[in-house]
């Protein structure tokens, strides 16, 4: 891939987004050197696992540190009254 | 009191599947009705959905969904909806359904809602035709969920919502990125007809509380931000917030346009 470094980050969260095996919109990535840093929010253990080894594919030869949280799925803690 | 769980933004694709039914085992004994605030899909794909509506099907409580943006992305939501309606699950778009609740009616008038931005910033749908289909857009359905309430025979109303009528539930999003997660317009339509409760998703790293500007509670219920599998709001059983009467003002379109 050949990318002009100041657009890249873009670029990879784009391919992210639209690739179906993320199709994740809340993604924060950044590059630098060699090194791509995954931000966000996941559903999954999976699907933070998917993201790292579609992110190697898109860029080979660089690190992946995937820094993408796993939302809990637990039941809620109380209720809220608003009226 | 009627109690109300609300949850969005599951996002449920490959590897979904368990992650949410553990934490709704003991939903029927914490709540009256489940609200689904939509992006229920990864990219909207029958079979994503499928493997949701198995953790769905059979809850011994209602279940009222809109759809989400994600839902809409393989262009099957027609497919999404039904999936999900044969799981038991009613969805609204530009719609609205009453519940009894012991007694108690519970009206909930639903739909995806769409951007545009918040007072002072909205995008106009004026000049090039993408911007009048995006604008014209969250204007229809806004126009679509007031009518909606304003029709509800209900004790209480809720309406129901993916993107957000409201700035203060965004708060945590950048703010180059508002005009795409909600539009004051369905605010207005809200406090038009009047609510209890306006639920939304949408907004990952917005804030869980908000009102409108009268006065009606709204809450972002996305899944990140929330934290868990739902969240649980309380309402008396009668109505608190009256429509609000308009005070004699009057705007003159034809006079507008040619302004224009």
């Amino acid at each position: 891939m050949s990318e002009r470094a100041d657009y890249l980050p873009e670029h990879i969260r784009e391919k992210l987004i639209h690739d179906p095996r993320v199709a994740e919109q809340d993604l924060k990535v950044d590059v630098k050197e060699h090194r791509v840093l995954l931000g966000g929010n996941v559903a999954t253990p999976q699907l933070r696992h998917t993201m790292t080894e579609v992110a190697q594919e898109l860029l080979p030869g660089y690190e992946i540190v995937n820094e993408t949280t796993v939302v809990p799925a637990t039941e809620p803690d109380g209720e809220e009254p608003v009226s | 009191m009627i109690r109300i769980a609300a949850v969005g933004d599951l996002h449920y694709g490959a590897g979904s599947q368990g992650i949410l039914r553990p934490g709704l085992e003991h939903l029927p004994d914490r709540a009256d009705l489940l609200l689904l605030a939509g992006d229920l899909t990864r990219c909207g794909g029958p079979e994503e959905v499928e493997v949701l509506a198995n953790e769905l099907r059979g809850l011994p409580i209602p279940v009222v969904a809109v759809l989400g943006n994600h839902d809409y992305h393989a262009g099957h939501e027609g497919e999404v909806r039904r999936v999900l309606e044969g799981a038991g699950v009613q969805v609204l778009e530009g719609e609205a359904t009453a519940i009894d609740v012991d007694g108690v009616r519970v009206g909930i008038a639903g739909t995806k809602g769409f951007g545009g931005g918040f007072r002072g910033a909205h995008g106009s749908d004026f000049g090039e035709p993408e911007m009048k289909a995006f604008v014209g857009h969250t204007r229809m359905l806004s126009d679509r969920l007031e009518r909606a309430l304003t029709e509800l025979d209900a004790d209480l109303r809720i309406a129901l919502l993916h993107y957000s009528p409201i700035e203060t539930t965004l708060e945590g999003e950048r703010l180059e990125i508002y005009p795409f997660l909600g539009s004051y317009l369905m605010a207005e339509a809200v406090d038009n007809a009047g609510a209890d409760l306006v639920v939304h998703g949408h907004a990952h790293h917005g804030s869980e509380k908000g009102r409108t500007p009268a006065g009606i509670p709204v809450r972002n219920v996305a899944q990140p931000v929330i934290r868990h599998a739902y969240n649980v709001y309380t309402l008396n059983g009668r109505r608190q917030v009256k429509p609000v009467a308009a005070e004699g003002i009057s705007l003159a379109p034809e006079r507008l346009s040619q302004e224009q």
